[in-house]
């Protein structure tokens, strides 16, 4: 019974391997195109905020204004283009992308110092680098502390009206385990699992719609074949290519982009199985349900590329989205083994610290499966 | 005596299944005893491929149900499968896995063990010329060549009941003549077939015969007794315009049907109706010229066209 059913389940993968064999296309797919994600979006999503372009205008010209705007010039992420002469010429240094930040420190500063009351600094942001504008802003906040707590920045953005009164914003950035801030340790952990999950989404979300088409899932009709055998068979050789492909990149991560692993590889590698084989199964739910193979790759696509750069945790906090997404983000394989990744490879963490995580998706991969079978069956007409 | 149950191959009562607004099979009755060729005969969409569909469980009926070898199809689909080999009308092999690698395949997931997979693979890859093709890709076989790889394909479980679904459909007339043979050398060996065909022709090669329209089955029986139910006399006239003179045929009182048969005019004559001379006279009264007017057998195509129409009048 056992065996009869192990013979099912090794004729289907090796099917699925001999495809894979007939058309190379699919290897490099899986295999040659997330490491030239990798370097793409590494190098394109890079949240490393240093040497901000700035310039400067100095309207109020004292010893004490110029000892404010030297904290600047020793800062590492700042970079002093030059000195401007009145606020018109920071649209100008905006929009040539001369600087990205303008310091104005107005007249009276220094008077106001000397009186002991607060003196006001603006500093005008472009807000159309986001990113940049963010940290920047962030950084000039902690200056400004660092600097004297007396000084009152006022912000205004490019649009020039009063964003943020400066006196509210806890200003002390503390960054733990990454204490550089170089993006590139927080970035492939979580990257990694990114791409895998796009990749692995769209390998599956076609697998089942093609049998279909084929006509060869009448044939598989007609033999004893079990539903939930088919989905592990197909599910099988492409959690092994997967599971290749994210060593690779962990592997690039560590000796080329140098972040580091803390923790236990055993525990990673064990996760990472998980996690392939459940984005493999969302996949498979998409073919079990897709009417085509243009919709399933659609579908795929949707499915795989959003939540996996949006509602993973990735690209920012999942507290700070909408709680309505937040729930959303559960159904995802992506926010689990983020929080993984991270933990292994930034925090040293392990089963004492992860599990839970691990849990969900081992129970998402069972999931999976059930649920494929379930929409599958109830899509073929028997 | 009609033979119980457990005896027949195929014992279908008030079949149904119905796509949408379509009724694809309305109510059919088939019984079909084990060993022979049964031929399920119909047109383009008259519901052959649903049927066997449903014979061959792959798909459920809406209403009625159906026992292979006395199981049902709604219930024990399980038991029914293992003595079934089903072939579709579409060609449902891996276009890129190469002849012998398909066979492997669907013999693996049918169970059968790895020593009997060898040599069955090479004795039917040999008694269907194949052999020497056995490392080309599926996707560059003939036609041919297509269905003798998915009939060898079905035959690798050794079932008792095959299920084909138009197999000679758009193959060359030559390679029909062999699968025709192979079925032949099928039935020798004891299997029952049911197999459907849109080709007349083909019925005369069956030991039973259904005639199938719109859903329905109204006829079954020999070929003999098929071609008996139609009563009255056929004639093949000829003449130099045979669309002329089809309308003029049909103007005469004791004829039943007329068609066009190649260019020929058939025309059939109820009991009692004009015989050769008559419908040469009457013709010739309507100032059309017919050069012959000959008695001829009534052959499937004849008692089919003739079915058809009477289903239709029916209808």
């Amino acid at each position: 019974m056992m065996a009869a059913m192990l013979s099912r389940v090794s004729a289907i993968a090796a099917k699925e391997f001999a495809h894979i064999r007939r058309d190379p296309r699919t290897l490099i797919a899986v295999l040659i195109v997330p490491i030239m994600q990798l370097m793409l979006f590494s190098y394109a999503i890079s949240f490393d905020v240093k040497a901000v372009p700035t310039v400067v205008l100095d309207q109020d010209g004292t010893s004490a204004s110029r000892a404010y705007l030297q904290t600047y010039r020793s800062s590492d992420f700042f970079a002093i283009k030059g000195s401007i002469n009145d606020l018109a010429s920071v649209d100008e240094a905006f929009r040539n992308h001369l600087a990205q930040v303008a310091v104005v420190v107005p007249p009276g500063f220094g008077r106001s110092l000397a009186k002991g009351e607060k003196a006001q600094v603006f500093v005008i942001v472009d807000g159309t680098e986001p990113n940049a504008a963010q940290l920047g802003q962030a950084y000039t906040v902690a200056l400004n502390q660092l600097y004297d707590n007396k000084v009152l920045v006022k912000w205004a953005d490019r649009q020039g009206f009063d964003t943020t009164q400066l006196g509210r914003i806890e200003p002390r950035i503390r960054t733990w385990y990454n204490p550089e801030r170089k993006s590139a340790d927080f970035l492939i952990p979580g990257l990694m699992v990114v791409i895998i999950m796009i990749v692995t989404v769209q390998q599956t979300a076609v697998t089942l719609v093609r049998e279909r088409d084929l006509g060869t899932e009448e044939q598989m009709m007609v033999s004893p074949l079990r539903l939930p055998e088919l989905m592990f068979a197909k599910l099988l050789p492409w959690t092994l290519l997967a599971f290749v492909d994210m060593v690779v990149i962990a592997l690039v991560g560590l000796y080329y982009f140098h972040v580091p692993l803390r923790g236990s590889v055993m525990f990673l590698s064990v996760s990472a199985g998980f996690f392939v084989f459940a984005s493999l199964g969302l996949g498979l739910i998409i073919s079990a349900i897709a009417p085509s193979m243009e919709s399933a790759n659609i579908i795929a696509i949707m499915v795989a590329f959003l939540p996996a750069f949006l509602l993973s945790g990735f690209a920012f906090p999942l507290e700070s989205i909408p709680p309505v997404l937040q729930g959303v983000s559960y159904l995802f394989p992506a926010r689990y083994m983020i929080v993984i990744s991270r933990g292994v490879f930034l925090k040293g963490a392990g089963f004492n610290e992860l599990w839970p995580q691990l849990a969900l998706l081992g129970g998402y991969s069972l999931l999976v499966i059930a649920l494929a079978s379930v929409l599958y069956g109830r899509r073929a007409a028997r | 005596m009609a033979p119980s149950t457990a005896e027949l191959a195929i014992d279908a009562r008030r079949l149904c299944r119905r796509f949408g607004d379509v009724q694809a099979v309305d109510g059919v009755d088939l019984r079909v005893r084990p060993g022979g060729v049964f031929g399920l005969l119909g047109p383009d969409g008259a519901g052959k491929s649903t049927l066997i569909r449903m014979l061959a469980t792959v798909l459920t009926p809406n209403s009625g149900d159906a026992l292979i070898f006395g199981d049902s199809v709604v219930h024990a689909h399980r038991r029914i499968t293992p003595r079934i080999g089903y072939m579709s009308q579409r060609f449902s092999m891996y276009l890129d896995l190469s002849v012998s690698e398909n066979l492997e395949f669907f013999a693996r997931i049918r169970g059968v063990p790895a020593a009997l997979r060898r040599a069955r693979s090479a004795s039917l890859l040999e008694s269907m010329e194949l052999a020497e093709f056995s490392d080309r890709q599926a996707q560059f076989l003939s036609g041919g060549m297509k269905q003798k790889l998915m009939l060898a394909s079905t035959l690798m479980h050794e079932p008792d009941l095959l299920l084909l679904d138009e197999p000679t459909t758009g193959v060359d007339p030559l390679s029909r003549l062999e699968f025709w043979r192979i079925i032949a050398d099928l039935r020798a060996a004891e299997k029952t077939i049911l197999v459907a065909t849109p080709y007349m022709d083909e019925a005369e090669r069956c030991t039973d015969i259904a005639f199938m329209d719109a859903g329905h089955i109204p006829h079954t029986g020999t070929p003999a007794e098929v071609k008996s139910l139609v009563p009255g006399t056929l004639f093949e006239v000829a003449a130099p315009d045979p669309r002329a003179a089809l309308a003029a045929v049909c103007s005469a009182s004791g004829v039943t049907s007329a068609h066009l048969y190649g260019d020929v005019v058939r025309v059939l004559s109820a009991p009692g109706g004009p015989d050769a001379r008559e419908l040469l006279t009457h013709m010739n009264a309507v100032g059309i010229h017919a050069t012959d007017v000959q008695p001829a057998d009534v052959d499937m195509e004849a008692a089919f066209a003739y079915l058809a129409e009477q289903a239709g009048d029916a209808a």
